[in-house]
């Protein structure tokens, strides 16, 4: 056993796309690190997965991991159309880095689980599939889209379940931590999010920079609960509220005079102070906006 | 105490025992000139052989003394006056200083626990950064072990606290000129980032593995003087149906770090994950690992939210009332106009003592701690 020197122990971070948002991030989704996306539905958590799906592909030269992805999914259907969409986009936004023949959907691998237990046979042996990937470039991003939606269902809540349930997420998470460790992978894991019921103790402790998350109005908190939360390194936040606008045009169309307000926050992260920054989704992907 | 074990030569040793002197008890009440005639040596060499004797017995009976008390047991007024000697590791904040009496205490396991996003990970970083205080700036000049269970640890963030650290360092002490530019040199980043052993640790094994072999470590590393483990727990938290082994493991686990943070005279901090425990129908909000964990640590500080602040509180200390004190997370890089260019920026004083209110009692809120 000998102690890793830090001066050589890589930072990688894979971009997002976006430059705002890779310096809200400082950088991107940092690799050897489990990232989590909180959001309700329809808030974008699966269109800024998509996104890295394509931007891990960038080279090291362009923020991105020179790399094929893996996305794992557990909610249906997987987005073909929208991933098409946004591949077209991210060739044409990126004109002299590929050549013309590159096809960017070469490069990520789709595999959909439909229970925990599944998902932890499936990375019992990913890393034979790691190390020969069926593409050029190595793997070194693997997307969950989403945990919660493995979890929903079968458990009920006693505590002998609970506590089983409990051991399950930390067994994903070691695994997915030591696979990370190996190949030096990001790892993005997308959550749902359940409403906030008055006098939940557990749920409505405060965990992370914000005290309360709202989201359309709603309070709500990240599913699956605390135990989940210390398997994650870092916690991000999507909310979404609606307002109705006045007489000021802005960035997105207002529709009927209301707009939809979208924000990424920092729950917690260990390289990350706490902040917050709007974003929009448009045809192209998801993009910051500069306050 | 024979004859033979004595510092002689082998023929000195040869004639006594031949002459029949066997033990050294029956040199004690012979003359120089009845031994010199008795072993045919010269009186100066007899008088060396008395000598030497005589040291070996006083020495002998030097042992028996202390053997009378069972071995390496110390007087109570020895362990006092040891005491005072004692280093801590500044946490940096003055307020969770004072309610540590100090610091982080060396020679004890220290436990810090809290819910995710409370600042633990922050906190163990930032005493392998202070660990390296050099001496003469009141720290300790040692160098750091720090187990990552988690992978939470980011070499960036080591890189700004410990800017932020020799920034601060420069800052509070008045420097001739040509001293400062000495202390700046000597002081770097990347310095304090080579000072710090670290482990990445990915399975329950290793752990185990890699603190049976932590004392191996310590002792071609002397200078070694905290061992932060972040976290004691995420490990043992899957794959233990059996609870009782889990304990037995644990605190095998326990007494080895204990014994090394006194043996080396280190400061052990274990960093612990918050989890909800059934009891009479509810949940309530306690560190992991179970009750008999919680007899394993020396310390136990556990951090909390009050409000939008956060608190650090003293759950447990053999030697210090229970108190709570506010403390920060700040960054130097991302908040300009934070006043303090700090992790744990110096707050408003305002330790609040505690009577017995225990932080479990209160259901699931770490909040009623604060009164």
């Amino acid at each position: 056993m000998k102690p890793e020197n830090l001066l050589n122990l890589s930072s990688h971070k894979c971009t997002t796309g976006c430059l705002t948002l890779d310096k809200f991030l400082s950088g991107g989704i940092p690799c050897n690190s489990i990232t989590e996306i909180v959001s309700e539905s329809g808030c974008g958590k699966t269109q800024i997965s998509l996104q890295f799906l394509l931007s891990a592909q960038l080279p090291i030269s362009h923020g991105g991991l020179s790399s094929s992805s893996l996305f794992i999914h557990s909610e249906y259907p997987f987005p073909f159309r929208r991933l098409h969409q946004l591949t077209l986009s991210f060739l044409s936004s990126n004109p002299n880095v590929f050549s013309s023949s590159y096809n960017p959907l070469d490069h990520i691998f789709v595999r959909d689980v439909q229970s925990a237990e599944e998902l932890i046979g499936l990375l019992a042996q990913i890393d034979r599939f790691i190390e020969n990937p069926p593409s050029p470039l190595p793997v070194r991003l693997i997307v969950i889209d989403s945990i919660a939606a493995l979890f929903r269902s079968e458990f009920d809540n006693t505590p002998k379940d609970l506590k089983r349930r409990s051991s399950l997420f930390f067994k994903i998470a070691s695994m997915l931590k030591l696979q990370a460790k190996k190949f030096n992978l990001a790892v993005l894991i997308t959550n749902q999010v359940v409403d906030f019921i008055g006098n939940d103790v557990v749920n409505g402790m405060r965990v992370g920079n914000l005290g309360c998350l709202y989201t359309s109005g709603r309070r709500v908190c990240p599913a699956l609960g605390l135990s989940w939360a210390n398997c994650v390194n870092s916690r991000l936040f999507m909310s979404r509220n609606v307002e109705i606008v006045g007489k000021e045009t802005d960035l997105e169309e207002p529709i009927g005079g209301v707009r939809t307000r979208r924000k990424l926050q920092v729950v917690f992260a260990p390289h990350l102070p706490e902040s917050s920054c709007e974003f929009v989704v448009l045809r192209e992907g998801v993009f910051g906006v500069d306050s | 105490m024979e004859v033979c074990n004595l510092p002689l030569s082998p023929s000195q040793r040869a004639k006594l025992v031949s002459a029949g002197y066997t033990t050294i008890f029956s040199l004690s009440s012979i003359s120089p000139l009845d031994l010199a005639r008795d072993l045919n040596v010269s009186h100066n060499e007899a008088a060396q052989i008395l000598k030497i004797a005589l040291q070996s017995t006083r020495f002998d009976q030097s042992i028996n003394n202390n053997a009378s008390i069972v071995t390496g047991g110390q007087t109570a007024w020895d362990m006092l006056r040891e005491e005072q000697f004692i280093t801590r590791i500044t946490t940096s904040c003055e307020d969770l200083d004072n309610i540590l009496g100090g610091g982080i205490n060396c020679q004890e396991v220290t436990e810090i626990g809290g819910v995710p996003g409370i600042g633990k990970t922050q906190m163990g970083i930032q005493l392998a950064v202070n660990v390296q205080i050099p001496l003469e700036c009141g720290g300790l000049g040692g160098k750091a072990i720090y187990i990552d269970t988690e992978g939470s640890f980011m070499v960036e963030r080591v890189f700004q606290i410990a800017e932020a650290c020799i920034e601060d360092l420069l800052e509070s002490r008045v420097f001739q000129q040509q001293d400062y530019q000495a202390c700046r040199e000597r002081m770097q980043p990347k310095t304090f980032l080579t000072n710090i052993f670290y482990f990445r640790v990915c399975s329950y094994t290793e752990q185990i593995a890699l603190i049976n072999y932590l004392e191996k470590f310590i002792t071609e590393n002397r200078d070694v003087k905290i061992v932060i483990i972040d976290s004691i727990t995420f490990h043992f938290r899957q794959d233990f149906d059996d609870l009782a082994l889990r304990t037995r493991v644990l605190s095998g686990m326990a007494l080895k770090l204990m014994k090394l943070a006194k043996s080396f005279s280190l400061a052990i901090v274990l960093l612990n994950q918050v989890t909800t425990k059934f009891t009479e129908g509810s949940f309530q909000l306690t560190l992991a690992l179970g009750d008999s964990w919680s007899h394993a640590c020396t310390n136990r500080v556990i951090l909390y939210w009050n409000g939008s602040e956060r608190f650090a509180y003293l759950d447990k200390s053999p030697s210090l009332r229970s108190a709570s004190a506010p403390y920060s997370v700040t960054s130097n890089l991302w908040n300009d106009e934070l006043c303090h260019p700090y992790l744990w920026a110096h707050f408003k004083r305002s330790i609040m003592l505690l009577g017995a209110s225990s932080w479990l009692t209160h259901r699931g809120s770490f909040r009623s701690v604060a009164v």
